[in-house]
């Protein structure tokens, strides 16, 4: 049975849908007859750097967020701390709309002092800032809800001691939630592009990333941009992807 | 076995007045039963014995040992939420087992502990299971177990029937009453309905508003209740004990 608003609903939706697909799987169309300009790029000794440098970098920054998590969830979940919830909007809210622009400019004038700019370590020092706070917001939400549930406690009346906690409640307890975190960090990685290009430049095979080689190469070569956005598109569905199967199956 | 001593204890969440100066003894093995309406302190009173929650006044004591300020994982108290609170990604045998490896038990001794324990809350043959595919019966008797592995001081129980159908209420409620008595553990416990709690209890202390109203045997409360609040909170059993008497 649907009665009329239960039909408007699934239209909106259908367009919704639409829209979302549309801008991911349109490039694959625009390709059209020039499939063999796209395959020539793929064997493009700078493209093959600028994959080497995003997926590296992005697997890095996911790591890292990963590390980074754990005692700040912890920290969000138990201290005592007065105003909580600025502290969250600075670590999670704040890098994941901040423009990432400005965010490069700080790096440049703030690390760049010490040698760092133009680095590799440039490009995870600058992706880390927007891509991290999916993993610190999933872990947060997580620790909060075991919390919540009160089995810390139960685990505390058992004698357990903050590193049993830790090591035998929480962190098995948000294994999913760390993988799912850590793939959309490392998605989300791969695509930045602003800070990155400002802090770390585009040098091929040290900072090029995948977008930066799509920025710059879009004016004089159109088909390598393309080229390059299919890798990239394709490579971040496929992780995407498989990273949702390891957290499936890690149950 | 232990004594548990509650002296003057408040606590507050804000403005609410959770306990009010409370003041309770339970004597070494002693199973007593709290008994109140809703909202009326209990679940805020065992938190604060468990050290959970810290009070706002009073302290407490275990045996000769006063504990106010001792953390949890130092009291040896165990406690059965009312979801009886399972480890979820552990199954029943590692449930049972958590105390005791966090402990540092070796791990023959944590077996023969752990086996005897499914035995006598009659859980063998489901060691492997997850919480989730238990029951609500079996998840009581796998947090039931859990609590006792450690050989706990004191134990406190919320709400331990509320999950349990009335079928089968009466047959827990003999179940937990036998364990309780085999294993000799001092027990606090929680219950809303006076039914149950007159069935239950060695003592019972009558809680409202925060505060003991009155504590003692059964037979004492219904023959003496102290005041009308405390008439009214047992009503379904002061009636019937009235009628049998006459
Ligand atoms: N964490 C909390 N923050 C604020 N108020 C609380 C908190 N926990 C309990 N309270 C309040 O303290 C009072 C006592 O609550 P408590 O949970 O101890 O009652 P209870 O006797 O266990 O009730 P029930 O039989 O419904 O479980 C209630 O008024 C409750 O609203
Ligand atoms: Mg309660």
């Amino acid at each position: 049975m649907s009665d009329k608003l239960e039909v408007a609903i699934k239209l909106m939706a259908s367009a919704v849908i639409a829209y979302m697909f549309i801008s991911i799987l349109y490039l694959y169309v625009a390709v059209g007859e020039k499939w063999n300009l796209v395959l020539n790029a793929l064997f493009d000794n700078r493209v093959h750097g600028a994959i080497v440098i995003s997926v590296s970098s992005a697997f890095f920054v996911g790591f890292l967020a990963v590390v980074a998590a754990i005692p700040v969830a912890y920290i969000l979940t138990y201290s005592n701390i007065r105003g909580k919830h600025i502290l969250e909007m600075f670590l999670i809210d704040l890098p994941q709309t901040f423009p990432p622009v400005t965010e490069g400019l700080v790096y440049l004038l703030l690390f760049g002092r010490f040698g760092l700019a133009y680095t590799y370590v440039a490009v995870i020092i600058a992706k880390f800032y927007v891509s991290a706070p999916f993993t610190i917001s999933f872990a947060a939400r997580r620790f909060y809800e075991i919390k919540e549930s009160g089995v810390d406690v139960i685990a505390r009346s058992l004698g357990a001691k903050t590193s049993h906690i830790l090591s035998r409640i929480l962190l098995p307890m948000t294994f999913r939630d760390l993988i799912a975190g850590f793939s959309l960090t490392w998605a989300r990685a791969m695509g930045e592009l602003a800070a990155t290009l400002i802090f770390a430049g585009a040098i091929p095979w040290v900072t090029e990333t995948l977008p930066a080689l799509i920025y710059l190469a879009s004016r004089e070569s159109p088909e390598v941009a393309i080229a390059a956005s299919i890798i990239t598109e394709s490579l971040s569905i496929a992780a995407l992807l498989s990273f949702r199967f390891i957290a499936r199956k890690g149950e | 076995m232990r004594s548990l001593s509650v002296q003057g204890v408040s606590k507050y969440f804000g403005n609410v007045k959770a306990l009010d100066g409370v003041d309770l003894f339970v004597k070494p093995g002693e199973l007593m039963v709290i008994m109140g309406p809703s909202g009326c302190g209990k679940t805020t009173l065992l938190l604060v014995i468990l050290g959970a929650l810290k009070p706002d006044k009073g302290s407490i004591l275990l045996g000769d040992e006063d504990i106010t300020n001792l953390p949890i994982e130092e009291r040896n108290i165990s406690y059965v939420p009312q979801d009886f609170g399972l480890f979820p990604h552990l199954n029943v045998y590692e449930n049972i087992a958590f105390g005791l490896k966090v402990k540092g038990y070796p791990r023959s001794e944590i077996d023969k502990i752990v086996r005897s324990l499914l035995e006598i809350v009659g859980l063998e043959g489901l060691e492997k299971r997850k919480p989730r595919e238990l029951s609500g019966g079996q998840k009581q008797r796998v947090a039931l177990a859990r609590a006792l592995a450690i050989k706990p001081s004191l134990l406190l129980l919320d709400e331990p029937l509320s999950n349990i159908d009335e079928m089968t209420k009466s047959e827990v409620i003999s179940n937990l009453k036998d364990l309780q008595r085999k294993i000799g553990v001092t027990t606090l416990c929680v219950m809303h309905n006076p039914e149950d709690a007159f069935k239950f209890g060695d003592r019972i202390a009558i809680m409202y508003s925060g505060k003991i109203m009155q504590c003692g045997e059964p037979e004492e409360i219904l023959r003496e209740p102290k005041n009308d609040i405390v008439k009214r909170l047992i009503a379904p059993m002061y009636i019937l004990w009235n009628w049998n008497k006459s």
